[in-house]
């Protein structure tokens, strides 16, 4: 079966706030999920994420808005004929079925013949790495084990889209690392199109094709997870995606092949701007705690700070600076190089132009 | 106070599945609309037609009927008795209920003690609600065990105000138990634990935390309490006497004695007023107002949540003390049982127990019957409605659920009269039949499966349904498949309390026996009234003994189910 891709056009959806009456929880959003890829929905509580997913597999119906998957328009579809596979956050496995009675369920309902559902499973089980394990009952298996049959589920049905709802968020920092990387196989290997909904930025970068972060019930930007890394859209990106410093600067002149600016009163440029600067604007800067280099003699001119607080985490160590009104952090790989600096000890901050990036929609 | 706010439920903030609607799905439709047409026809119709033979002569709304049956100094006395009673029972009740869920709760008992307290409250949920009021005759009556026998007393009165009172708190009071015991278990240790911390006293604590916090639970067991002694019909028509008439008595009287269904229809209407009232102040104000939430995870007993050795006592013996009453209540219904006439002549006999498998054994088989057709039929409404309530869009389903509590949260009386007036003449003629019986029972306990199935799905992801529709089920497919072996325990809880009513009530159903159909309940009433003290006692005995082991095979039937699944069932027969 070929992939199939999924197309979101304006969807919309409201609820009902106990105090705040009615809000969207999606708005306006659009996307594009291109066949065979994995796409992944991300952002904090509340974003509409899991709202989006929900419409996507047809357990929700959008307010306004048209949901296609390979281009046929399944708006209108109860999620029993959209043939999809969802795998929960509980996982909701059946609790009064056993490990293979809940991956044939699917299979039974389309009415397959024993012989075919009992090789069937056998192969997914088979897949998920729990063969021996059909007769247990989901109350007996480990976090890890209920994830594999919920996912063995959900791909037995041959679905023509899989749909992920935070899948691994109940299991510890380990399996959850383990599991993102078999997610991510099985979803290679049977070339399956599929969304997948996470919080966690690191999951995200590491188990997507591509990303859309959404905010607030929109899609704030999407691409791949470097570029979101390197160059946000919108503050919110920014630190929503790794850690990041935001600094307020003041363009003092713009040229086509770059922009100078002024940070507490010292220089610093950057090719990286959005076009319509002017001088004497006020915008924000997005530096990545890893560009900042610490030299511990002070250099004129050059921007400044004070160490506040030192955290040796192994292979790196982590400050925390203040220069003038802005608290910065700056993430040390290589400690060795600079030796050790101590809080109450003034720094001088080396910023490579090529690691600032000025944010649209900068405050005037 | 800063107390938790309990969680939103999940399918409240992301809404029901959209798939589920009515519109949609035709056995659902088809299985709502029965759903109503059968609520229409033995909910609404016989209220209807009560008010509307309270309300209307000859087809004109008019109020001098009401005026006219409230202006006779009886019955205003009879409404006034009434409040007055339901009130001073509720106080009684809670305040014995709380005693009980104190003990239980912080008391630091072992196993044994709590089985035991909980045995001494089951026993008067479980009985005829009128067990109590005979035994109080056998104890205090004319002849009484203790009033004649051994005090002597010649002129000492049972019928009142006051033996009215003490059997109903008596009888009622484990309502108060039921409710009040997950509130104290579930108020968090550290609460409590953090006032001592900061230099209060066991009793500071007791009186500026855990009082406080089980206010909720007061007013709801006080609520309660109040409607079923507001409902209750048996014991005052056994204790009150003629000095002090209340309203169910009353419209009795009105109907059978007078044959005025004007009159009787309109004491309902005085009897529904507070009993309506009661009911929207538990559900809208009390329900909102919990500070705890029910976790199922009890504190740990830490030593400062323990009372103190002597208090810890005095509540033991206070509650032995009632719980030694109750025994020795019951013990006397059984002694009363196998004697050949109770306070004359203690000699032994079985012939109370062949007279009521012989003569008695029509009102025995009748009852059985009635029951045993009405148990599936009820837990099965009390399922659907339970499940279409809590998982699924279909509009008016807040409508379906309350008007299907509507008979259940009525005094019997009520519901009796309205039966009979609605279904004495066509369009629907069904007096004399065991279809009427059965039909009020089915109405009127099914509310019992509909909560446990609401509390049951409430527990269950709507998640796991979610996923069986992704795989492909439609509804009728999932709910057989997945949601109903998951409720079977409501189910099972269902059908017990079901038929524990069918063999135990009374109020309603007084009204809608005939020649042909007639329930062991009200033979006991018959023999009371008759003073064959005897076969009434025998029969209660056997009522007691039948209920007992359904019970307790319902109770192994709902252990096994607990074990198979996943999903906890607690106290299902408590409500």
């Amino acid at each position: 079966m070929n992939p199939v891709g999924i197309t979101l056009e304006r969807v919309s959806k409201q609820f009902e706030h106990r105090v705040k009456g009615k809000v969207y929880a999606v708005r306006d959003l659009s996307l594009e999920v291109q066949p065979g890829e994995l796409l992944t929905l991300l952002g904090p509580s509340g974003c509409g994420k899991t709202t989006t997913l929900r419409m996507i597999a047809g357990f929700q119906q959008p307010d306004a808005g048209r949901i296609l998957i390979a281009r046929q328009d399944v708006t209108g579809l109860m999620a029993n004929a959209r043939n999809i596979g969802f795998v929960f956050q509980n996982y909701a496995l059946f609790p009064h079925l056993s490990v293979h009675e809940n991956v044939a369920y699917g299979l039974r309902v389309q009415k397959q013949s024993a012989a075919e559902i009992a090789r069937a499973v056998g192969v997914v089980l088979a897949l998920v790495g729990l063969e021996g394990h059909d007769r247990q009952m989901p109350n007996q298996l480990s976090g890890g084990e209920q994830q594999r049959v919920a996912l063995a589920r959900a791909i037995v049905i041959k679905p023509r889209v899989l749909l992920f709802d935070e899948p691994l968020s109940n299991l510890d920092a380990r399996l959850r690392v383990q599991m993102r990387g078999e997610i991510q196989r099985l979803q290679k290997t049977l070339g399956i199109t599929a969304v997948y909904v996470t919080h966690d930025q690191e999951e995200a970068m590491a188990i997507s094709d591509r990303i859309a972060v959404m905010n607030a019930g929109v899609i704030a930007q999407q691409g791949t997870a470097e570029t979101l890394y390197r160059s946000p859209a919108t503050e919110f990106v920014a630190q929503f995606i790794g850690r990041t410093n935001l600094l307020t600067a003041r363009v003092v002149s713009v040229s086509p092949s770059k922009v100078d600016l002024e940070v507490q009163g010292r220089p610093l440029w950057t090719s990286h701007a959005p076009l319509g600067l002017k001088a004497g604007q006020t915008v924000r800067l997005m530096v990545r705690p890893e560009a900042i280099e610490l030299r511990p003699v002070i250099t004129a001119g050059a921007l400044h700070g004070k160490v506040v607080s030192r955290t040796f985490l192994g292979e790196k160590v982590e400050y925390q600076l203040r220069m003038g009104t802005e608290l910065v952090q700056v993430t040390d790989y290589n400690p060795a190089h600079t030796g050790a600096l101590q809080p109450g000890e003034t720094v001088t901050l080396d910023i490579a132009p090529d690691a600032v990036r000025v944010l649209p929609g900068g405050r005037p | 106070m800063a107390a938790p706010s309990p969680p939103e439920p999940r399918a409240a903030s992301i809404g029901p599945s959209a798939n589920q609607r009515s519109g949609r799905d035709p056995a659902l439709l088809a299985t709502v609309l029965a759903l109503w047409a059968l609520l229409g026809l033995f909910v609404v119709f016989p209220l209807a037609r009560l008010l509307g033979r309270a309300f209307f002569d000859d087809g004109r709304f008019t109020v001098t009927n009401v005026l006219a049956t409230l202006g006779d100094p009886n019955h205003r006395r009879a409404f006034v008795n009434s409040l007055l009673l339901a009130t001073l029972v509720g106080l009684c009740g809670t305040a014995l209920g709380f005693l009980f869920a104190y003990t239980a709760a912080r008391g630091g008992l072992g196993r044994g003690w709590l089985t035991a307290l909980d045995a001494a409250t089951l026993l008067p949920l479980i009985s005829p609600p009128f067990t109590t009021a005979i035994t109080m005759i056998f104890s205090f009556g004319p002849r009484g065990l203790i009033t004649y026998h051994l005090l002597g007393l010649k002129h000492f009165t049972a019928y009142g105000l006051h033996s009215t009172l003490f059997a109903e708190t008596l009888t009622y009071f484990p309502l108060a138990y039921l409710t009040l015991r997950p509130i104290l278990a579930g108020i968090d240790a550290n609460v409590e634990d953090m006032a001592f911390s900061l230099g209060g006293s066991r009793w500071r604590v007791f009186r500026t935390i855990t009082l406080p916090l089980a206010v909720p639970g007061f007013a709801n067991a006080f609520l309660l309490l109040f409607a079923a002694s507001l409902a209750d019909f048996a014991t005052p028509l056994i204790l009150a006497g003629n000095s002090f008439p209340v309203l169910p008595t009353q419209a009795y009287l009105q109907i059978t004695g007078l044959l005025d269904f004007k009159g009787g229809a309109v004491l309902s209407f005085a009897l529904l007023v507070p009993a309506a009232a009661v009911y929207l102040l538990q559900r809208y104000w009390v329900g909102r107002r919990s500070y705890v939430t029910i976790t199922g995870k009890a504190g740990p007993a830490t030593e400062s949540k323990s009372v103190a050795p002597w208090a810890r006592a005095l509540l033991v013996l206070a509650c032995l003390l009632v719980a030694l009453v109750i025994c020795y209540l019951y013990t006397l219904l059984f002694y009363a049982s196998i004697v050949v006439a109770f306070g004359a002549n203690h000699a032994w006999t079985w012939h109370h127990y062949h007279v009521i498998f012989t003569e008695g054994l029509k009102a025995i088989g009748d009852t059985l019957i009635i029951a045993g057709a009405g148990m599936p039929l009820g837990g099965l409404f009390g399922v659907l409605v339970g499940y279409l309530a809590a998982r699924t869009t279909i509009p008016g389903r807040q409508a379906l659920e309350m008007v299907s509590m509507l008979n259940y949260a009525l005094p019997g009386t009520i519901v009796g009269i309205g039966y009979l007036i609605a279904f004495n003449e066509p369009p629907v003629e069904l007096t004399g039949t065991a279809l009427i019986i059965v039909a009020c029972y089915v109405f009127r306990y099914s509310p019992t499966g509909i909560r446990a199935t609401v509390a049951l799905l409430q527990q269950i992801d709507p998640s796991i349904e979610e996923a069986s529709q992704g795989l492909g089920a439609r509804s009728g497919t999932t709910f057989r498949r997945i949601t109903l072996p998951l409720i079977l325990p409501a189910f099972f809880a269902g059908l017990g309390v079901m038929f524990i009513r069918s063999m135990t009530a009374i109020s309603a159903t007084i009204f809608l026996i005939s020649i042909n159909w007639t329930l062991i309940t009200v033979r006991i009433l018959e023999n009371m009234t008759e003073l064959s003290l005897g076969p009434a006692a025998a029969f209660s005995v056997f009522v007691v003994a039948v209920v007992f082991v359904v019970i307790t095979l319902i109770s192994a039937l709902l252990r096994r189910f607990r074990a198979a699944g996943s999903v906890a069932m607690t106290s299902v027969l408590g409500s």
